[in-house]
């Protein structure tokens, strides 16, 4: 309805843009040299008056015609389900796992690959009968840190023939978080500094084991402390909740992070040693807290909350005009990154 | 069967298909076709491994490089046919590739190699073996090229070996009708230009029987075998003549015999006859439409006597030399279209001709030296006789009455003597009889000439059309008749026909499949520009269902057309609903069970073959879907009717038809948020 008054060059123009989103075919090489051949077959036939030569070019073209309908069918009707690591340290390949499901009722698809827009891996699917479902896992090239929204698998296939590549891409939302590298050597000051009580609003939480004051529920994650899973809870929800206790911060490490540093190489190896540092603490059962410009994470322990760090030092944006970090603590209990 | 296993031999077999294709044209060389076809086969069940691989490729290089050598001699040094080395340097590639090792990837130098030698072999105009071969190549690339593909791929990502099913190569290959389709289609819309293909070597290779340059008397000392090999294929478009089986379809004629070979004198001057003498003879016109084999004499054949001759294209021109004879220049097919008189003027004419015009009478009454009792047969058999008609005739009887036709030849030198056939041996081929009464009405004086063709040939209702072979070679004598021209007589005794009642057991199918490569001919390999604006014509007869021909309006006896398309719509659609529909017979029951799974499957419930029905039902109630209620009663009834002793009563088929109906509208519906 949208288009109604348009000039029809310009439905046109907009139906080859909405055509092409909707299947894209490339030559592959071996299709390049076919066609070549075709033309020269048809040459041939019109300067020769050689009959048998167009019989060899009305083949030639019925393999092109049947390339594209039966690489058509190849792609149609599949539904694609995206399995993301929960996040993936950049400098590590990115491993991709897709379920999908062949919706045709009769016929399997072949060859078919499904990739990521920008993402070098692909996942191959080798054979999928009728309404089966397979997985496929694609193996990508190591990412810089940070987030990248997913829009859109690609299928692809170059069956049956090999002569061209169509491509066809699928809606998918979704969303990849690449955590900075985080096993830089780091040493993370002593504890025992003379600390004096912290601060009303930093009490840490959530120490497995350590038993702090009860102070709320919370979904499980990976690496909580199994005895902490509130059994009532998690029977009435159907999912795995957590206790989080109140716990002495007098351990609690601060991390603070600037952000008004140019980005570049230097502002990366900031965050890296700043992961490096969030990592040794968990490892160290250490307390652990954020600051990274506005942005403020509690101390804490627990892979869970680690994860919750690695994922905001994911996130952080340097920028020069942008506001400075304040220590949330004594500097004694501080690490400024910078 | 690996896919690199399954594909090596699609592509010897595609290699195969190729040669089969090569060997149906002219340019079939038995020693070099023979060992590509042992090696392709050796190449089809055995496969040399890796290290084997490298020393035969230690073979394989200096034997190419020997051919290219071959093929830069015949270019350059020979100046021959280039094709035949390069075909022979092909069938060496080919067999090399083919004998590698299965790891190598070489599948494009195979497809590309037997592609080649198709396209070589489209050179040289082969015949139906080519059709044959060109579907089995194509069918077989197209599996092979699939099953390359998946090779590839799933060699390119590490993947296990696929197993493809049998059934799965049969759907494939049955895919191979689209490009057979689209060739057909290309072939037959392709705008046309006015030339044709003359093809390569397409000459007919000096015949053991059969129609020659020349006539000669000096063979002895064997028996002339049969050749069937077909040489005219004549269409009547006036419909079939009565005697289309005894025509004499005229080639060359000799006015010098020196005793034992004819020929034509050097200088021998026009003896064409009137302008209009022909045309006088009958008032009847034999329109014949004539596709012929080139042999080595460029000579044109139609029945005696012509009045004009029209070639298809320009690329051939036909020459009317002065003694009346049809010859051509150029390259190119050889088909066109002869007019001729119907008939021989009537007796009374004959015997009127006494006087008139006679050409170059010293040529045409030329005599080898002969013994007196030659001339005095001729006067003895002619005796009493007033005019040259009856003497003719006369001659022509004693041949028949008191000779026999045999094909063997005579022993010696001596025994092959005409005079030896006249008084003694009194039995011979035809060259013999007629070079017997061209001497013999050349002593009483009268003009004669020798003349050779084809007699006869066989009726094919397989395509309406007369064969002729080169087993219908004949010679017979011309008389020159005033105010008429050249009248032939046929003094050959009607025994004659030897070789074709010695014909093989299989020439019936011969015959028809003559009838299949008159149609390759005429529809595939001579296809242009006229015959495109016939098929249109026809198509737009038969679709305006008019039922009449494109020549004269004639009705043609056929289905009514609009039967044809019907009969033609139906098949698609009984076509499309087999292709539809289930192909399993399934009680009703099982349909509406299989139905619930599909359903279920479509919503994202587990509903594969391995699970249960009441695995199924458990699914559904564990995720707490409204469809689980009537879905448990589809399959209870599915399970009574299955495992019970009787049928479901048709109640409790309504109940299990509004349970499934139910059931899958909550599936359809969108799970509630």
């Amino acid at each position: 309805m949208q288009q109604e008054g348009l000039p029809v060059g310009h439905r046109l123009v907009l139906l080859w843009r909405t055509l092409r989103a909707w299947r894209r075919i490339r030559f592959t090489l071996a299709g390049a040299l076919f066609c070549t051949g075709g033309f020269i077959v048809g040459f041939a036939a019109i300067t020769t008056g050689n009959n048998l030569l167009y019989l060899l070019l009305g083949a030639m073209l019925g393999f092109i015609t049947l390339s594209g309908w039966l690489s058509e069918r190849n792609l149609r009707s599949w539904t694609i389900r995206r399995i993301t690591p929960r996040a993936t340290t950049s400098g590590r390949p990115i491993r991709i796992s897709y379920d999908a499901r062949n919706g045709k009722p009769r016929q399997p698809s072949f060859a078919v690959c499904v990739y990521e827009v920008g993402f070098s891996g692909h996942a191959f699917i080798p054979r999928a009968d009728p309404q089966e479902s397979v997985t496929a896992l694609s193996e990508n090239e190591c990412l810089p840190r940070g987030v990248y929204p997913l829009t859109a698998v690609t299928l692809s296939t170059t069956f049956p023939f090999g002569l061209f590549t169509k491509e066809r891409d699928l809606a998918l939302e979704g969303e990849l978080i690449i955590w900075p590298r985080a096993d830089l050597p780091v040493t993370l000051p002593s504890t025992s500094g003379g600390l004096s009580r912290p601060r009303a609003d930093t009490a840490t939480v959530g120490a497995p084991g350590s038993r702090g004051e009860f102070r709320d529920l919370r979904e499980y994650r990976v690496g909580d402390d199994p005895r902490d899973i509130h059994w009532k809870s998690t029977a009435r929800t159907g999912t795995p909740v957590v206790r989080q206790y109140e716990q002495d911060a007098a351990e609690a490490l601060w991390i603070c992070l600037d952000l008004t540093t140019i980005p570049g190489d230097v502002a990366e190896n900031t965050v890296e040693i700043a992961a490096s540092m969030a990592t040794r603490a968990y490892q160290e059962g250490r307390p652990l807290g954020l600051a990274a410009g506005d942005g403020l994470i509690r101390p804490a322990t627990g892979l869970g909350h680690l994860e919750d760090v690695l994922d905001a030092l994911a996130r952080v944006d340097f920028d020069p005009a942008g506001p400075p970090t304040h220590p949330p603590a004594r500097s004694s209990s501080c690490v400024y990154t910078s | 069967m690996s896919l690199a296993l399954l594909h090596r031999r699609l592509t010897v077999l595609m290699g195969l298909a190729a040669l089969g294709a090569f060997a149906g044209g002219a340019g079939f060389a038995p020693l070099s076709t023979s060992i590509a076809f042992l090696a392709l086969m050796v190449a089809l069940f055995w496969h040399p491994d890796a290290a084997l691989s490298a020393r035969l490729e230690q073979v394989w290089l200096p034997l190419a490089l020997l051919l290219v050598a071959r093929s830069f001699v015949h270019i350059f040094v020979i100046g021959d046919d280039v094709v035949v080395p390069v075909v022979d340097l092909l069938f060496l590639l080919m067999c090399a590739e083919a004998l590698r090792s299965l790891e190598a990837p070489n599948d494009a130098r195979l497809y590309a190699l037997t592609f080649a030698l198709l396209l070589a072999a489209t050179a040289y105009r082969p015949g139906l073996l080519f059709a044959i071969s060109f579907v089995i190549y194509v069918v077989l690339a197209t599996v092979a090229l699939m099953v390359g593909q998946l090779r590839r791929e799933t060699e390119r990502h590490g993947t296990q070996n696929l197993l493809l099913s049998r059934r799965f190569l049969l759907q494939v290959s049955a895919l191979s009708s689209v490009c057979l389709v689209m060739s057909a289609a290309v072939f037959v819309t392709f705008p046309r230009v006015d030339q044709n293909w003359a093809g390569r070597g397409n000459v007919l290779s000096s015949s053991i029987v059969g129609f020659s340059d020349r006539v000669s008397l000096g063979d002895f000392g064997s028996t002339i075998l049969p050749n069937p090999q077909v040489v005219l294929r004549v269409e009547f478009p006036d419909g079939r003549p009565a005697a289309a089986e005894r025509m004499y379809w005229r080639g060359r004629s000799y006015d010098n015999f020196d005793g034992v070979a004819w020929s034509r004198s050097a200088r021998l001057p026009p003896s064409l006859p009137g302008n209009d003498w022909y045309a006088r003879w009958r008032p009847n016109r034999l329109r014949q439409r004539i596709y012929a084999s080139p042999l080595d004499a460029r000579v044109l054949f139609a029945t005696h006597p012509v009045l004009s001759i029209e070639m298809d294209g320009d690329r051939i021109h036909p020459i009317f030399d002065e003694t009346g004879d049809y010859s051509y220049m150029g390259t190119g097919t050889l088909s066109y279209n002869a007019v001729s008189v119907d008939g021989i003027p009537t007796p009374e004419v004959l015997r009127a001709a006494r006087s008139g015009y006679t050409p170059a009478r010293s040529f045409f009454t030329q005599l080898p030296r002969l013994s007196q009792r030659t001339r005095d047969l001729a006067l003895r058999l002619t005796a009493g006789l007033d005019n040259n008609y009856d003497k003719a005739l006369a001659i022509q009887r004693f041949f028949h009455e008191e000779f026999d036709y045999t094909l063997d030849l005579p022993r010696s030198s001596r025994e092959a003597a005409l005079e030896y056939f006249l008084f003694d041996r009194r039995a011979g081929h035809c060259e013999y009889f007629s070079t017997g009464m061209a001497i013999l009405l050349r002593s009483l004086d009268i003009n004669a000439r020798e003349v050779n063709g084809f007699l006869g040939g066989e009726w094919n209702d397989f395509g309406d059309y007369l064969s002729v072979t080169q087993n219908d070679a004949h010679s017979w004598v011309e008389v020159w008749f005033p105010g008429l021209g050249w009248v032939p007589f046929d003094p050959t005794p009607a025994t004659r026909g030897i070789t074709a009642e010695a014909q093989p057991w299989y020439w019936p199918g011969k015959f028809w499949f003559d009838g299949l490569q008159h149609r390759w001919n005429k529809w595939i390999l001579d296809y242009g520009i006229a015959s495109q604006s016939e098929l249109l014509q026809r198509a737009a007869d038969f679709f305006q269902g008019s039922g009449a021909s494109a020549e004269g309006g004639a009705t043609r006896d056929g289905p009514p057309r609009q039967a044809v398309i019907l009969s033609l719509l139906t098949a698609l659609l009984a076509g499309l609903v087999w292709a539809k529909g289930d192909r399993t017979k399934f009680t009703p029951e099982a349909k509406m069970y299989l139905q619930l799974r599909t359903s279920a499957a479509n919503a994202g419930i587990p509903a594969g073959p391995a699970v249960t029905p009441m695995g199924l039902i458990r699914h559904l109630e564990a995720c707490g879907h409204l469809s689980a209620r009537p879905a448990e009663q589809v399959v209870k009834y599915y399970l009574r009717a299955r495992f019970g002793a009787q049928g479901l009563p048709a109640e409790a088929h309504r109940e299990m038809a509004l349970a499934l109906r139910s059931a899958r509208g909550f599936l359809r519906a969108p799970p509630p948020r």
